[in-house]
């Protein structure tokens, strides 16, 4: 018999899965906005498979540098509500894009439909996730009931911390954490980008697969490496173009 | 008792400026310091038409040279008293020189102090990066609740924009570092805080994701307008009403010539009718 694995190992490969009932497949990260703009500049399909490999890095290091301190933030910090709620107020507001408010918002709540009826009774017994566990559940409820407070402010339930949060309650690592998440909006942009015709399934495994794009993730996170919260900072500010105008698209297969 | 004197332990690139309310209801420019590289000219002040109860400030904010050389460090501190209005402006787009490396950076830090029922309009001209140059600012805004039911939260219209350099000297965001940071929280009178918006964009060319010009995609300018409070309420709404009216992407105009035959069209339609022509002309986003 050979050594069992991890105990992380099984929640890592649920939050992994596709078939996470998140929705975050109903949105292209501005992908769809990104092809429609720039439509008669790649016009053969090779030209538009190397538009999206640069799309899709750009993404990358924006995401990372946008959500990923507030991914990590959630984690490590010492779990209570008050924070959680500060870290979700925070991120709505350094998100001044509609479309990826609603996107974020719209993931968040998802994953906090699924801890409650999922996730929450596979909680890891350490004290820690337990702490997590309990501020999670804690917030669900809260956002349910949600009052504006005096400054005239609601919880949104955003999905970054959120998912520090959940990884931190299922006992992952720091380390896990942060490559699945960068890895899941990975996935999430090139599955778009296959509804959307710009590559085949099989290129895009090849794309998931490639060295190339371990490389990309390694790197986004090296470079958010001890970054606060305060300094998130938008790294490709035509990432918020093309999301805001996906709204105006004439026809779209993704959600906006 | 403010000192009329000039006091000695003044700092470089340190400015205030404090709008006070003589009451009843005037505002008065209580203090306008400022220490080089800085400068601040204040016109007198005027009066609009649509607001005659209201006089309205106006300051200059300006840099020798026009612009920061490296290491320079601008901290200004803006404070803005119930009911007053000020407007800030610049005479011209402020340079960026270039810094000998990217470890010289020039900063520039605003605090501004929004009072209840006052308002602040900061339209500056672009910020210009040279080559090689090394710069970030912040903006902070602090917008006090109103604690009285009678008041309203200040007003804020802010500009900050920056555009990608010398283009005749072939300049494309071709600096080492630029960032700029917007923030705005709002007050609670006994010192709280919650932050409100926080738009913070930092392009450095060593970030390793490929030069900035391939993350700017062709824009040669980029910039954010904030828009808050009831005196700007209705502009925020024009700015609203022409992005929903923006023509669709990829879409077919299928009523195309129907203008000469509808009499009725006001002057909105037509003006927007003409801009639209116009970005499409000349290639804007499309």
């Amino acid at each position: 018999m050979t050594a069992t694995p991890s105990p992380s190992l099984h929640a890592l490969l649920l939050l992994s899965d596709s078939a996470l009932p998140l929705g975050s497949f109903a949105f292209s990260s501005g992908l769809e906005s990104f092809l429609a703009h720039n439509k008669t500049r790649h016009s053969t399909s090779s030209s538009k498979t190397r538009a999206f490999e640069t799309f899709l890095e750009h993404s990358l290091a924006n995401v990372a540098s946008t959500a990923l301190p507030y991914v990590l933030a959630a984690y490590h910090d010492d779990p209570t509500l008050d924070r959680l709620e500060e870290l979700d107020n925070d991120f709505d507001a350094s998100t001044p894009c509609t479309v990826a408010r609603r996107a974020s918002t719209t993931q968040g709540r998802a994953l906090l439909a699924i801890w409650e009826r999922a996730l929450s009774t596979s909680v890891s017994p350490s004290p820690d996730s337990q702490a997590a566990a309990k501020v999670l559940s804690a917030f669900a409820t809260a956002s349910k009931t949600s009052k504006p407070d005096v400054y005239g402010l609601q919880i949104n339930a955003h999905f970054p911390p959120l998912f520090g949060l959940t990884c931190r309650a299922l006992a992952l690592s720091e380390a896990e954490t942060a490559y699945l998440f960068l890895l899941n909006h990975a996935k999430a942009l090139l599955s778009a980008g296959v509804r959307a015709s710009v590559l085949g399934p099989y290129q895009s495994q090849a794309v998931l697969a490639s060295a190339r794009l371990q490389e990309c993730i390694k790197t986004c996170i090296k470079l958010q490496d001890g970054r606060q919260v305060e300094d998130a900072s938008v790294t490709a500010p035509v990432m918020d173009l093309w999301m805001g105008r996906h709204e105006l698209l004439y026809s779209r297969i993704f959600n906006s | 008792m403010s000192n009329p004197f000039l006091t000695a332990t003044a700092v470089p690139g340190h400015g205030i400026i404090h709008l006070a309310l003589l009451p009843p209801s005037t505002p008065r420019l209580k203090t306008t310091s400022y220490q080089y590289p800085l400068k601040l000219i204040s016109p007198a002040p005027v009066r609009t038409e649509n607001e005659p109860y209201h006089l309205v400030h106006t300051v200059y904010l300006l840099t020798y040279g026009g612009g920061l050389v490296a290491g320079d460090t601008i901290d200004l501190t803006v404070i803005l008293e119930p009911t007053t209005r000020l407007i800030l402006l610049t005479q011209g787009s402020t340079k960026l020189f270039k810094s000998p490396g990217p470890h010289v950076l020039s900063k520039q830090c605003t605090t501004m102090n929004v009072a209840p029922d006052s308002a602040l309009c900061y339209l500056p001209d672009p910020v210009q990066p040279f080559e090689h140059s090394c710069f970030e600012q912040s903006q902070t805004y602090n917008i006090t609740m109103p604690s009285a039911d009678r008041q309203r939260t200040g007003s804020l219209c802010v500009l900050d924009w920056v555009c990608n350099g010398r283009q005749a000297n072939g300049e494309n965001w071709s600096f080492y570092r630029y960032g700029s940071r917007n923030e705005i929280y709002l007050t609670l009178p006994e010192g709280k805080r919650k932050l409100l918006l926080r738009d913070n964009v930092l392009l450095d060319q060593s970030d390793a994701h490929g030069s900035i010009v391939s993350r700017m995609h062709d824009l040669a300018v980029f910039g954010t307008l904030i828009l808050f409070g009831p005196l700007f309420h209705s502009l925020g709404q024009l700015f609203m009403a022409e992005f929903k009216a923006l023509p669709r992407i990829g879409g077919r105009k299928w009523d195309s010539g129907s203008e000469s035959e509808d009499d009725e069209v006001d002057a909105a339609i037509v003006r927007r009718a003409g801009r639209h022509r116009e970005e499409s002309a000349h290639g804007v986003l499309c």
